[in-house]
């Protein structure tokens, strides 16, 4: 289905989008006084552009440090050319260790190769440890948000998934209960576990480490208490050298949610003693959209969400209407390249108002990327009938002054005067859930003749 | 070929001409500013709470003001003495579970973000400041740090092992974006400035 069709679904819960609207725009707020009190944060962006640019002109270098200081550490490496191969490595890594309890902090990689549906087949248990990831694990939905993955959810709807699967009492929804029902459920599962696994934030080429920022410490609750620790990473996640960290780490938490840092920032290099850590770098497709010009610049993501939170689109929309691992400005810019079928609405879903590059930490042209990926869908993918009539008919009208008089004056003199239920009928998308403007009359180049006349 | 060279064959055909390294100028992060202050004003932003005791012998006793119910405690720091529970590297860390408190030297401190570095040998087992239910950290005045830059260069000599910067308690606002104190690792965090 469309972006839009899944959005109109969405929409049918007014108050729901209304509330949606306003929380991701109040975490955009923060992101705003956070990004006002750092001096230089004009400058921290740059840098970071510039280093993520770096490193993909040098990328199989920088990859190939990586692994080499951290098998130094102690650390396996692994490579996986796509998704199934990624879910295979995990899988025999597990297989080895006869793991049958796996808990997991938020990686958005193991959400886009489907990892939990794989190990429940091969009968292991997988527990989302992030709260949100949690609650739409039960719901047994994809997160619509990388860094606030519930945020569809309302605190009745947790109440009664948390009363079902976790045997809750009635709340009304009262978050601090129901945050502390999941902190004990989830020490249960943090002490029983054979294995973690977790994303993977930073990759230093110069150190062989890797760094992983969670507010909740669930990363850390895994990882320190079982005996094996598998990280999966995109490829893209390398930067060069731990220094690096001080830009990327002041830039990403203010842009995802307005906190100077996240709570941890942990820093693993080597194992500790008497356990294993496993690296699996995984590829899939990223090397295709590294060659692609316009749009390699994606690949610098570094997931804080602040384009979602500040897109007019996104907001009213939510995460599930893009049909797509990453949601929002970014994913849609991301999509298309694994996938330019099924994803061929996604970089139509905005105003182009370039409100996401603005934010963006790492300064992507996303709104640019979008009108890219536009000119080619157009060419690709064959569009709807209307659409292309339509856009035709515009083509003709605005490229001759006289037609777009015509236009515009049909165009009021029908608003003025034609009958509401002509005006706001199907046919009418603009007419679609609001009040179209009321008709003055002329138009801004009568009136700005007329001025020039006065003026003589 | 194995997936680890065709990847590594693909980036090489795929990627573009080398793009220089930008040099990081500390100049533009400059400021004239108090750091414990600041520090402070941090940490309590963060959902922490922050204290400048004057003599090492005040960290017990004000330890024990804030915590007067705590029972199991594990103190890694030699300033303090108030550690019933002694653990060493062959501990089982799932012991750690039922510990009421953990004291730990923090080896530096950031002002910009109330962040806290904390390394591995000074907290024994890694597991600790996440699973201990309150946590405290002791800072030295001296080892707080404008920005996360220059606490980078403060530890670039170390021994890697593991480490986190630490800032503030646990939280989560996943249930309709209310913050919540206290999610998977320690509920309360204090942080004693020396």
């Amino acid at each position: 289905m469309a972006h839009a069709d899944e959005a109109a679904i969405f929409n049918k819960d007014e108050a729901k989008v209304n509330w949606h609207d306003k929380a991701l725009w109040f975490v955009r707020n923060k992101r705003d006084n956070a990004a006002h009190t750092v001096k230089g944060w004009e400058e921290l962006r740059n840098l970071a552009s510039g280093i993520k640019a770096n490193v993909m002109s040098n990328l199989d270098n920088y990859l190939i440090q990586f692994e080499e200081n951290a098998q130094k550490n102690g650390v396996t490496m692994h490579w996986a050319a796509n998704a199934e191969e990624h879910n295979q490595i995990v899988h025999a890594i597990l297989l080895k260790h006869k793991v049958e309890k796996v808990v997991k902090s938020k990686s958005m990689l193991t959400e886009e190769c489907h990892l939990n549906p794989y190990l429940e087949a091969h009968g292991i248990e997988v527990v989302d440890t992030d709260l949100g990831e949690r609650i739409v694990q039960f719901a047994q939905e994809p997160p619509s948000h990388i860094v606030l993955p519930a945020i569809h959810k309302t605190k009745e709807e947790v109440d009664t998934l948390f009363q079902k699967h976790l045997g809750t009492k009635p709340s009304n929804g009262d978050p601090q209960y129901l945050t502390n029902e999941a902190r004990k459920h989830l020490r249960d599962k943090f002490l029983k576990a054979d294995a973690a696994i977790t994303g993977v934030n930073f990759a230093i080429a110069e150190t062989g480490g890797v760094v992983v920022c969670t507010n909740e410490g669930n990363a850390d609750m895994g990882t320190h208490l079982a005996n094996v620790h598998i990280a999966c990473m995109g490829m893209e996640k390398i930067i060069p050298q731990e220094k690096h960290l001080g830009v990327f780490l002041r830039l990403l938490a203010r842009s995802a949610t307005g906190q100077p840092i996240t709570t941890y920032s942990s820093h693993f290099n080597k194992p500790a003693p008497g356990t294993e850590m496993h690296i699996v770098i995984v590829d899939n497709g990223r090397t295709e959209q590294l060659s692609r010009d316009d749009f390699r610049a994606s690949l610098h993501c570094i997931r804080c969400g602040a384009c979602m939170n500040t897109c007019p689109i996104y907001r009213r929309s939510g995460g599930h209407s893009y049909n797509a691992t990453i949601p929002g400005p970014i994913g849609s810019i991301l999509s298309p390249g694994m996938d330019l079928k099924k994803h061929s609405s996604l970089p139509f879903a905005s105003t182009l108002c370039g409100s996401c590059s603005d934010v963006c930490p790492v300064k992507i042209n996303i709104h640019e990327q979008l009108y890219k990926w536009r000119q080619i869908i157009t060419k690709e993918v064959p569009q709807p009938v209307v659409k292309k009539s339509v856009l035709k008919m515009a083509g003709s009208v605005l490229s001759s002054p006289k037609l777009y008089g015509i236009a515009g004056k049909s165009a009021r003199f029908m608003l003025k005067y034609a009958p509401r239920f002509i005006v706001y009928s199907k046919l009418n998308a603009w007419g679609k859930a609001r009040e179209l403007p009321e008709v003055k009359n002329g138009n801004f180049d009568e009136w700005y003749k007329k001025r020039q006349k006065n003026e003589q | 070929m194995s997936s680890r060279a065709s990847i590594l064959k693909a980036v090489k055909t795929n990627k573009p001409a080398l793009i220089p390294l930008p040099e990081i100028n500390l100049g533009f992060f400059d400021e004239d500013i108090d750091l414990v202050e600041t520090f402070i004003k941090n940490v309590q932003f963060v959902g922490g709470r922050a204290f400048v005791l004057q003599s090492v012998s005040d960290i017990d006793t004000q330890i024990k003001s804030l915590y007067p119910h705590a029972k199991q405690i594990i103190s890694t720091a030699t300033a303090s003495q108030l550690g019933t529970v002694s653990i060493s590297e062959a501990t089982n860390p799932h012991i750690l579970e039922s510990i009421d408190l953990a004291i730990i030297h923090g080896a530096l401190a950031v002002a910009e973000n109330g962040a806290v570095w904390i390394a591995e040998n000074d907290i024994v087992l890694r597991v600790l400041p996440f699973i201990t239910n309150d946590l405290v950290l002791l800072v030295s005045k001296e080892t707080i740090h404008l920005h996360l830059h220059s606490a980078y260069e403060a530890i670039a000599k170390r021994d890697r092992t593991f480490g986190v910067f630490l800032s503030g308690p646990s939280k989560t606002a996943d249930i309709e974006q209310c913050l919540v104190i206290g999610a998977q690792g320690a509920v309360s965090l204090t942080v004693l400035i020396l």
